[in-house]
């Protein structure tokens, strides 16, 4: 086997046995890697009645076949479970260092069931596995463990390490790579944390990667990385980050302002954008293996009240949901929101949204004093933010912080008063920091649809829609308007497959946007040997995206979860999308149509399954069903 | 020769009235001169090349740059390639310079992350150029999609 091992470890917390499981290669074929074979496992081996902090959840590790190869933008992985934030198909993907690693020590990915006695660290090094008791790092943030398992066993080992959130089963808690990287979405640190596991470190391993064609291999890297590294996006990533187009985002309505209720302000785009960013605090780079874009961020605010020590520093979401949608326009004081969010191990993305909502709901009275536990909650009022809301929240602590730790849309069915109709989420997940109102009605679609819930990178319509990529070899050349629902299924439709692509593969979104489809799907093919045509890798990212679909619907999920709140699609207030109507259930039943989506069940029909090669999904799924 | 210029000396006609209106404007043109650049664009069909220059100070009193219609000496920090038909449409707000960039109609090279800082800068001037176009008696140039 090339590119992928073909043996994926699963270790017992609570037996502390391991095993390694062989896969035979048409697994792969068939789901990729990364997502693709996570959701694939997750189908095997969950306990589907299991709730995501049960003893039986699993939690799933993945890499993408290409994990290891030297080229920018391949090293990553994903990360799957059952979110205790929707109750869905939780995935989230995560670049840095670990994922060739796992590759080098021999491994496609880890499956962990079960749950440790006591707080305990999972250490791989040569061929062992071992369950390491550490309750010593307990309680530690992300860097204080971070620090001191580096101090433990070196600093060339990597580490997957969850904060004090993730301790206290936090639904919307991430997992750290190195302290910088994030799986930050869905809750994935609170299950880690639910099996007392505080961090996974791995040792430094040598290999040789295999690839079925070397010599095309080499030749693709020494042709695609200036490529790469001199295409626009790329550019713009390495010197002004993710946010270096926060103004181009705000000029088109595209970021949430105060809880989604402004589309513009000008002023805040300015003193948040990535480029006042470099320009105020950036000291230098950071990336993951073999990127040349180099467009993670290392800050220091030496003054003020918000000064912090070098570290990783705000992206793009970051920026906009601690700082847009909060009101502030204080980038030092969004570096410490960010920061904070970092080392008490929470999504930045969810933090702020719930925060966000909790502002409105306390400006509107729905939220009272008595709820917060005297704790005001002020659009703008970064001190309390920062010095309370994050704190609390990390450590559930208080009424305020048991209501927010539940995520947005659950803490809204608590207050109730009809605050569901304000929060923006979808199955449950928070929406990123792009509004569809604004930066392309297709993503409204692509929010609704996502399997797991309310997600921009699921599929590749952010990248359609804004112009990011051209597909003419399977159909797709940028002709779209932001602001209407035109052609917005169909490119759905091929969105859903790419994305699937994308995220099993483990392609980076940002790298992979300079490649033509074709240059990617040949990627995989010199690596992996499977000689995809465009059309077999298009049908298993469909095929990858119907069987996530099918675990929804395994969870209770219908059709009718495919949906967005009120606020997500009134028309928006003012900026450039003022007034403009979403199409939302146009495009919907369109989209269910052209895929087959049973309009009920939300499942594609038993023909399109066994179409994809999933007989046997078809058989479980409709019989339950019936 | 293109879909709306019949020469590059119309285009220099209509683009000269329009980057002047640009670089006195006091807040269109303020930004623009933090910029502290100098652009150069390289139009095909007709064939055509404007710099302007935001980095030295303006020739003339109450403007926040300087624009060369033809060649010019001065040494760009940026360049941008494209069919002036499609620079038409880019000014008219109906063209995606990302898109651009991702079909190959939009060549650069230079300080690009510099030039793209503008876009959010000069978004008013789509509402603009249209009513340049009318000034100027040449409403036959307007594209609406």
């Amino acid at each position: 086997m090339y590119g992928n091992t073909g043996k994926v470890i699963h270790i017992n917390c609570t037996t502390g046995k391991t095993q390694i499981l062989s896969l035979e290669e048409d697994v792969y074929k068939k789901f990729i890697g990364g997502s693709g074979l996570a959701a694939k496992l997750f189908w095997d081996y969950a306990d589907f009645d299991a709730a995501p902090f049960s003893e039986k959840s699993v939690l799933i590790f993945a890499n993408g076949p290409l994990a290891g190869m030297p080229l920018s933008g391949t090293s990553r992985m994903s990360a799957v479970a059952r979110s205790p934030l929707t109750g869905a198909f939780a995935e989230s993907s995560c670049g840095g260092y670990f994922p060739p690693q796992l590759r080098y020590a021999g491994y496609d990915g880890i499956i962990i069931t079960g749950k440790c006695t006591m707080p305990s660290i999972i250490h791989i090094a040569q061929g062992s596995f071992n369950i390491i008791p550490s309750e010593e790092l307990w309680g530690k943030t992300i860097d204080e463990a971070y620090s001191a398992i580096k101090e433990r066993y070196g600093g060339r080992s990597r580490t997957l390490i969850i904060g004090p959130a993730g301790e206290n089963g936090v639904a919307y808690a991430c997992i750290l790579s190195d302290a910088h990287h994030a799986f930050g979405r869905c809750g994935l640190g609170a299950i880690m944390g639910s099996k007392n596991i505080k961090a996974i470190v791995i040792e430094p391993h040598q290999t040789i990667m295999k690839y079925f064609e070397e010599q095309k291999v080499k030749r693709l890297i020494k042709e695609l990385t200036p490529r790469i590294k001199e295409y626009i996006i790329s550019q713009v990533l390495h010197e002004f980050g993710s946010a270096g187009n926060l103004e181009g985002h705000m000029y088109t309505g595209d970021v949430p302002v105060k809880n989604w209720t402004s589309n513009f302000n000008e002023e805040m785009a300015e003193k948040l954008t990535g480029s006042t960013l470099t320009e105020k605090y950036l000291t230098r780079t950071g990336t993951c293996a073999y990127c040349i874009i180099a467009c993670k961020r290392i800050v220091k605010v030496d003054e003020g009240p918000y000064s912090l020590p070098e570290g990783p520093g705000p992206e793009y979401e970051t920026v906009a949901a601690l700082g847009c949608l909060l009101g502030s326009e204080d980038l030092a004081a969004v570096c410490k929101a960010g920061r904070l969010c970092n080392e008490f191990g929470l999504d930045t993305i969810s933090t702020g949204a719930t925060i966000a909502w909790a502002m409105e709901a306390f400006e509107r009275g729905d939220l009272t004093e008595k709820e917060t536990g005297g704790v005001p909650l002020q659009w703008g009022d970064m001190h309390t933010v920062i010095n309370t809301i994050i704190p609390s929240i990390a450590r559930k602590e208080g009424p305020l912080g048991h209501l927010l730790a539940k995520g947005s849309k659950a803490a809204a069915k608590t207050i109730g008063r009809n605050s569901i109709n304000y929060t923006a989420q979808s199955k449950g997940l928070e929406a990123p920091m792009h509004d569809p109102r604004g930066g392309g009605h297709g993503h409204a679609l692509a929010y609704a649809v996502s399997p797991r819930g309310a997600c921009h990178v699921s599929t590749a319509m952010h990248f359609m829609e804004t112009g990011a990529c051209n597909y003419p070899e399977i159909g797709f050349e940028f002709d779209l308007e932001a602001l209407t629902d035109e052609k917005k299924p169909e490119t759905m439709v091929l969105a859903t497959a790419i994305g699937s692509i994308e995220n099993s593969a483990c392609f980076c979104q940002y790298a992979d946007r300079s490649l033509t489809f074709a240059e990617m799907v040949g990627i995989l093919n010199a690596v992996t040997g499977y000689n995809y045509s465009l059309q077999d890798a298009l049908d298993a990212g469909w095929r990858i995206y119907h069987l996530k679909r099918l675990i929804n619907y395994r969870f209770g999920l219908k059709a009718g979860d495919d949906a967005l709140t009120d606020r997500m699609l009134e028309p928006a207030r003012d900026g450039e999308p003022q007034g403009i109507m979403i199409n939302f259930d146009g495009m919907i039943q369109h989209f269910y149509e052209l895929m087959n989506l049973d309009k009920v069940e939300g499942i594609a029909t038993v023909d399109t399954l066994h179409k994809y090669g999933l007989e046997q999904e078809a058989a479980l799924v409709w019989q339950k069903g019936k | 020769m293109g879909k709306y210029y019949k020469d590059t000396e119309e285009l220099y006609t209509i683009y000269g009235y329009f980057l002047d209106n640009i670089l006195k404007d006091p807040k269109i043109g303020s930004k623009l001169a933090r910029a502290g650049i100098v652009i150069k664009f390289i139009y095909t069909d007709p064939d055509a090349e404007i710099t302007i220059d935001l980095k030295n100070p303006p020739k003339k009193e109450g403007y926040y740059g300087t624009f060369y219609l033809g060649k010019c000496d001065i040494e760009a920090d940026v360049w941008s390639s494209q069919p002036a038909d499609h620079s038409h449409r880019f000014w008219h707000g109906l063209e995606n310079p990302i898109a651009g960039v991702a079909k190959g109609i939009i060549k650069q090279g230079g300080k690009v992350t510099a030039m793209l800082k503008l876009l959010p800068v000069i978004k008013p001037t789509f509402q603009q150029f249209p009513i340049v176009l009318k000034e100027m008696g040449r409403e036959d140039l307007i594209v609406t999609k």
